[in-house]
Order: C-alpha cells, then sequence, then structure tokens
C-alpha cells in the first residue's frame, strides 16, 4: 500500500523535475550555451546528488501551515499539489512548488476541520512577494556591475564566451545540488516516517540506508521530470519573457542563487548571529520565483522595453491561481479518496478539559476562569473548539491556539528503536538520546507532557528569557526534533 | 579548461591575423598605386601577387574560423553577426585586388598632373579599410571603442569621396582624349568604392555592436 501511496510522492517529483530545471537551465538551453541533453545531465546528477547527500526530513515550513497526520492524506495533498504543478507546466508556466503544496495543504485543513494558521500563511506569503522582488533587485544590480566590469577589463568575445560557459554549468550544478538538497523533503519527506525500504549493506561501499534509498527514488523521479517535459518551462525562463543573451542568462542565474543562499544558508545565519549582526530569516522561497523576478530586473535595468508584459501578466496570475487550484484539487480529491476508495486522510483529533489541561493552562499564564463552558468536555473538531472558545473567553488568537495546543490528546510512546530502523538517530546528540532512551516504554498523552519530562534533562531544556538569536535558534531546533518524534512515535488510543 | 583556452586563444589568433591580411592588403594597395604612377610596373605585378597571396590566405583562414566557431558551437548569440563580419571584410581584399588586376590588364596612362590628387584619394580609401580592421578588432575585444572607429572610417569615406570628385573634375578638365577620359573615371571611381565598401561594412559592424551590448 505505502508503495501505491508513493506514487503521489513520485509524481510530485517529475512535475518538480519539469519545472525547476526550466528555472536553473532554462536562460543557459535557450540560448544555445549548453545543449538541452548537457544541461539534464548535469542537473540530473546534482539533483541526485544533493538530494542523496544533503536531503533533509519532512518539510518543517510547510508543516506549520498544516500537519497533514495521515498517509492517505500526505498522498492525496502531494497528488493535488504535482496535478496542480502539471497543469501550470503544460501552459508553460512557471510556479512554485511550496505556493502550490501550500495550497493543497489548506484545502486538508479545511477537509479535517483543522486551523490554518494564518499568521504562518502570511509570512509564507510574503516571501512570495519578497523572493522575486529581490530577485529582480539583485539582477539589475549584477547587471550594472557586469556591464561595468565588462567595459573595463576588454576581454576578448571567445573568452567571455568560454568563461560564460564555464559558470553557467558551475552555477547550474550548484543550483541543481540546492534545489535537490531543498526540496526532497517536499517530495517525499511525508512518507519517511512510513518509509517502505530496509538498510542494505553494499560491499566495499558501506551501508545504504532506508531513508537514502527513498530519497534516491524521489530523486530518480525529479530526473525523469527532467529529461521528459522540462523543455517548455526553459523557454518561457529563456525567451518568452525577455529575449536573454548569454551573459544576461548568467546574471539571472547568479541572481537566484544568491538570493537562494541569502534566504537557505543557516552558515550566513550563523555568521550574522555570531557578528552581531540581526540575521536574515530563514524563509524558504521559491526558485521559480526568484527566476522571473530576476530576468524581469534585467529587462528593466535594461529600459524595460523589450519585456513581454502579456507573459508576465500570464505568470502572475498563474501564482496567485496556482494555490488556489491546488486548494480545490486537495478537497475534492480528498473527498474521493476517503469515501470511494475508503482511505484514511485525516487522522481524528480530539481536545480535552480535564484537570491536567486546565492546570497546564493556568501555569502558562492563561485566564481559565473563562473556561467554565468547556471543562469536562472533549472536542473533536479544531474549528469548533476555536469558535466555542471564542465566544466564551476574552482571549487573543494566540492565547487560543496555546489553548488548543494543551488540550489536543497525542498519544506518544517512546520506543527508540522505531526511531533508529527508519535513520531518525542521527538527528539527537547523545545526551539527547540518552534522555529519550531512558524513558523508553512510557506513553505521554498530550505533546507537552512529553517536552516537559525530557526539559528534566538539560540537553532538552529551552532557554527561558531568549535574549540572543543564538538562544532562538536553540529553542527552534528543540522544537523541531520534538516535532520529529511526536510524528514518528505517535499510538493512537484504543 | 586550459585546454579549451588554449584552442580558444588559438581562434584568437587566426581572427587577429585576418585582420592583419586586411590591414596589410590595404597598405599595399596605397604603395602599388605609388609604383604605378612612379612606372615601377614590375614592383606593382609584384605587389599585386602578394595581395592575390593575401586573398587566398584570408579565405582560408576565414573558412577555417567559420568551421571552428560551427563545430564548436561557440558564441551562438554572435555566431552570425561575427561570420558575416568576416565574410564582408574579406570582400573589402577582393575589391582591392579586383581594382589592381583592372589596373595591371588596362594599364591606364595617368598624366602626371594628376598623381598629387590620385594619391591623396587612395590615401584617404586605404585609410578608412585601416579603420574599418581597427572597428572589427575593437568588436571582438573592447566594444565601447568601436563606435570610435567607426566613425573615423566614415570620416575617410567622406574624404575619398569628395577627393574623387575632384579627381573627375580635373580628368575632364584636362585636354586628353574622351575615351582616356572614360578609362580614367572608370578608375577613380574604383579606388573610392573600396572607402564606399569599408563604409557599407562599418555600418553593419554597428548593429552588431549595438547587439552586443550588454
Amino acid at each position: 500500500m505505502v508503495f501505491i501511496y508513493l506514487f503521489s510522492g513520485l509524481f510530485l517529483g517529475w512535475s518538480f523535475g519539469a519545472k525547476d530545471t526550466g528555472n536553473i537551465f532554462g536562460a543557459a538551453v535557450e540560448t544555445k550555451m549548453i545543449t538541452f541533453r548537457k544541461a539534464a545531465l548535469i542537473a540530473a546528477i546534482f539533483v541526485t546528488l544533493g538530494a542523496v547527500l544533503d536531503g533533509s526530513g519532512p518539510s518543517q515550513t510547510l508543516s506549520r501551515l498544516g500537519e497533514v497526520n495521515a498517509l492517505g492524506g500526505a498522498f492525496t495533498v502531494a497528488l493535488a499539489a504535482a496535478a496542480t504543478i502539471t497543469l501550470m507546466v503544460r501552459i508553460g508556466i512557471p510556479v512554485a512548488t511550496s505556493q502550490t503544496l501550500a495550497g493543497a495543504i489548506i484545502g486538508w485543513n479545511y477537509f479535517a476541520g483543522r486551523l490554518t494558521d494564518y499568521s504562518s500563511l502570511a509570512t509564507i506569503a510574503g516571501s512570495w512577494v519578497l523572493a522575486p522582488v529581490l530577485g529582480a533587485v539583485f539582477a539589475a544590480i549584477l547587471f550594472f556591475l557586469f556591464r561595468a566590469y565588462l567595459g573595463r577589463v576588454k576581454i576578448h568575445l571567445l573568452e567571455q564566451d568560454v568563461w560564460t560557459r564555464f559558470w553557467l554549468v558551475i552555477i547550474g550544478a550548484f543550483g541543481a545540488y540546492s534545489l535537490g538538497a531543498n526540496n526532497i523533503a517536499n517530495i517525499v519527506g511525508v512518507f519517511v516516517p512510513v518509509n517502505p525500504f530496509r538498510d542494505v549493506q553494499i560491499p566495499f561501499f558501506g551501508t545504504l540506508t532506508g531513508v537514502t534509498q527513498l530519497f534516491l527514488l524521489g530523486s530518480a523521479s525529479i530526473v525523469v521530470g527532467i529529461y521528459t517535459y522540462s523543455h517548455k518551462i526553459m523557454r518561457t525562463v529563456g525567451k518568452n519573457l525577455f529575449h536573454l543573451s548569454p551573459i544576461t542568462a548568467l546574471i539571472a542565474v547568479l541572481s537566484e542563487a544568491i538570493v537562494l543562499f541569502i534566504f537557505s544558508s543557516k552558515a550566513l545565519y550563523g555568521l550574522l548571529v555570531k557578528v552581531g549582526l540581526p540575521p536574515i530569516p530563514l524563509v524558504p522561497v521559491s526558485a521559480s520565483q526568484i527566476i522571473v523576478g530576476s530576468v524581469l530586473g534585467i529587462g528593466l535595468a535594461k529600459g524595460g522595453k523589450n519585456i513581454r508584459y502579456n507573459m508576465l501578466g500570464k505568470i502572475l496570475f498563474a501564482w496567485i491561481t496556482a494555490p488556489v487550484i491546488a486548494f480545490f484539487f486537495s478537497f475534492v480529491a480528498l473527498f474521493i479518496i476517503q469515501n470511494v476508495f475508503e482511505q484514511t486522510v485525516n487522522l481524528e483529533s480530539h481536545y480535552v478539559f480535564d484537570r491536567y489541561t486546565i492546570m497546564q493552562i493556568k501555569d502558562s499564564g492563561l485566564d481559565s476562569d473563562h473556561l467554565s463552558t468547556v471543562n469536562g468536555r472533549v472536542f473533536d473538531n479544531e474549528n469548533v473548539l476555536y469558535k466555542q472558545l471564542k465566544e466564551s473567553g476574552n482571549f487573543t488568537k494566540e492565547q487560543l491556539l496555546q489553548i488548543i495546543q494543551i488540550t489536543q490528546i497525542h498519544p506518544t510512546l517512546i520506543d527508540t528503536k522505531i526511531l533508529e530502523d527508519q535513520g531518525l538517530q542521527v538527528n539527537f546528540t547523545q545526551p539527547q538520546w540518552d534522555a529519550l532512551t531512558r524513558l523508553n516504554g512510557r506513553i505521554f498523552r498530550h505533546k507537552w507532557l512529553l517536552a516537559a519530562e525530557l526539559a528534566k534533562t538539560p540537553a532538552w531544556k529551552k532557554m527561558q528569557t531568549v535574549s540572543k538569536e543564538a538562544d532562538e535558534k536553540h529553542n527552534s531546533e528543540l522544537d523541531s526534533k520534538l516535532a520529529i518524534l511526536y510524528r514518528n512515535l505517535y499510538h493512537p488510543e484504543k | 579548461m586550459a585546454l579549451i583556452m588554449k584552442t580558444t586563444r588559438f581562434v584568437e589568433g587566426q581572427i587577429d591575423t585576418f585582420l592583419d591580411i586586411v590591414s596589410d592588403s590595404a597598405m599595399m594597395f596605397q604603395l602599388a598605386m605609388e609604383d604605378y604612377l612612379l612606372d615601377r610596373h614590375e614592383q606593382f605585378e609584384m605587389r599585386l601577387s602578394q595581395i592575390r597571396d593575401n586573398e587566398h590566405r584570408a579565405d582560408d583562414l576565414r573558412v577555417s574560423i567559420e568551421r571552428f566557431l560551427y563545430e564548436r558551437t561557440l558564441i551562438p548569440e554572435n555566431r552570425g553577426d561575427v561570420l558575416a563580419i568576416l565574410e564582408n571584410t574579406d570582400e573589402v581584399i577582393d575589391n582591392i585586388k579586383d581594382s589592381m588586376v583592372q589596373f595591371s590588364i588596362e594599364m591606364p596612362q595617368i598624366p602626371e598632373v594628376m598623381d598629387d590628387l590620385w594619391m591623396q584619394t587612395t590615401r584617404a580609401s586605404v585609410a578608412s579599410v585601416e579603420q574599418l580592421a581597427f572597428a572589427v578588432r575593437s568588436f571582438f575585444h573592447d566594444l565601447a571603442a568601436v563606435n570610435n572607429y567607426i566613425h573615423k572610417v566614415h570620416f575617410f569615406e567622406r574624404e575619398a569621396d569628395q577627393l574623387g570628385e575632384k579627381l573627375r573634375r580635373l580628368i575632364f578638365s584636362l585636354d586628353i582624349e574622351l575615351a582616356q577620359k572614360s578609362q580614367l573615371r572608370f578608375f577613380a571611381i574604383h579606388i573610392e568604392r573600396i572607402s564606399d565598401y569599408a563604409q557599407a561594412v562599418s555600418d553593419r559592424l554597428s548593429i552588431y555592436a549595438i547587439k552586443r551590448q550588454l
């Protein structure tokens, strides 16, 4: 069954390969600096290397929008996103994978009666505006720098051609590597907890873990997408929006790489924190949107005369409609998968107001006097609970979400063997792992109960007063480690 | 990378040699005219033979550069323009050679009174070709300088036109046979045409330079 479910991830991988190689190599291929075959080969190699060597677990950012808690749901959400991207690729318009996935996840939220965290959505949506704008700004700056530099160095046309090709390949390969590393989580990340592959011993090589095999399969689907369907997007990026020359193609790709690096480099984030400068937030940004922004920036720097504004309009329209289409696809598909194919697309969550949760609410500094109408009750629907609390108390939105989190029943059975089998042990430090091992066999009914128990060990203790960026980083790392436990050690009550 | 650069530099060398030949041919035309006017016919024929050799070498180089650019799919964006520039510039040498061949065949009698003006017209035409060679060279590694040289090509072409007109007026004011006047006019126009062609090539070059601009 898991293999059937995996197909939607592979379909998403295929559509992603078809779309995103266009973003990286489109300009180079359309200016005939690299042949399609060479570009596809480089992309295939480096996407695979990125996914296998540097691929991360399930996507953290998108899960803030809504945690799709059943494999059937994850399958349907991925399917809806893949179908939307394929539709857009057929039209020849590059859309963002994360944007489309966000639409599909919100579709699941509506279907499952879950709350959508609109503040997270606003942050993510903000990056959809910021990314292309930054791409355009960097491309315009680079354009003027290149023009001044090339005017000064007086390099021969043929040598300039050789260097342009060289850097297009290097930056393209780097882009493909980051693409594989960052996006494999979007593609097969949801399947990590139910990974059907077991570790394989390869003579003279070592162990090929199950997760690596899963990522390898995901990257194979991307490679198939690259070879079979990426040409159309390449044309849109390299030719249809604005006619690029080899040098401007290089500028566009370089600008894309810089913006992607700024928004995804943990090293840069750490460095800025270290020297006491305000860090740039690590927000997931879309390569599709940055490249379109970059091409547009170059067009504007050249006077804006030759930009095909009708094409630009089409792209902008697609950026707005893609998440909406994905939302509807997801909603309809979830209904069909649940009612026609009788698959579980949503694990029902319950919210209980008993003496433990009320005490915890009080301890968290929230006013429990207004909870008399819900005291002793169990809710099956997050939305209903939210409305009820809103009517009964004088709580802010953040406080309401906090109460919902505290009351949510999420039984977690500590079993480190499960984590070991899935190759997730690497995510924890030795003291953290030791603390987990000591809790083997214990069940925690609520997420906060497990967090509180683990916090008794220094390795799991959060910083109470977040004074520095480093403290904030420490706390968010602990949150993501706890999320791994909640997701993988979930043990439904009978 | 080093190997690619080595081959690239080899082609750059070929392009430079090609342009040297264009420039040499133009200067040789000027020297040949001096020889002709001073009745050094043997030396004139020797120079014609050198220009013939130059033409063959330029043709071979052009074909070799074209083949290299296509086989290695180099400069895809500018390849067509570069080939057009090389072909058009090559025709300038053909023009020079054709003029000299005509001199060699018809051996026109040029009255001594015309010598100075004849040479002035020749020098202006030759200068326009030399400036064209500079402009083409700049197209490859100093785009900003191209317009400067193109401006000079235009200047010398205008100069050649004016001097050519003077020359034709002088021809028809002399007391010589109408047939000789007609023949001399034909040769005067031949010399002017060299600069006209250089200007036509430079006009196309200025368009290619705009296309190459970032």
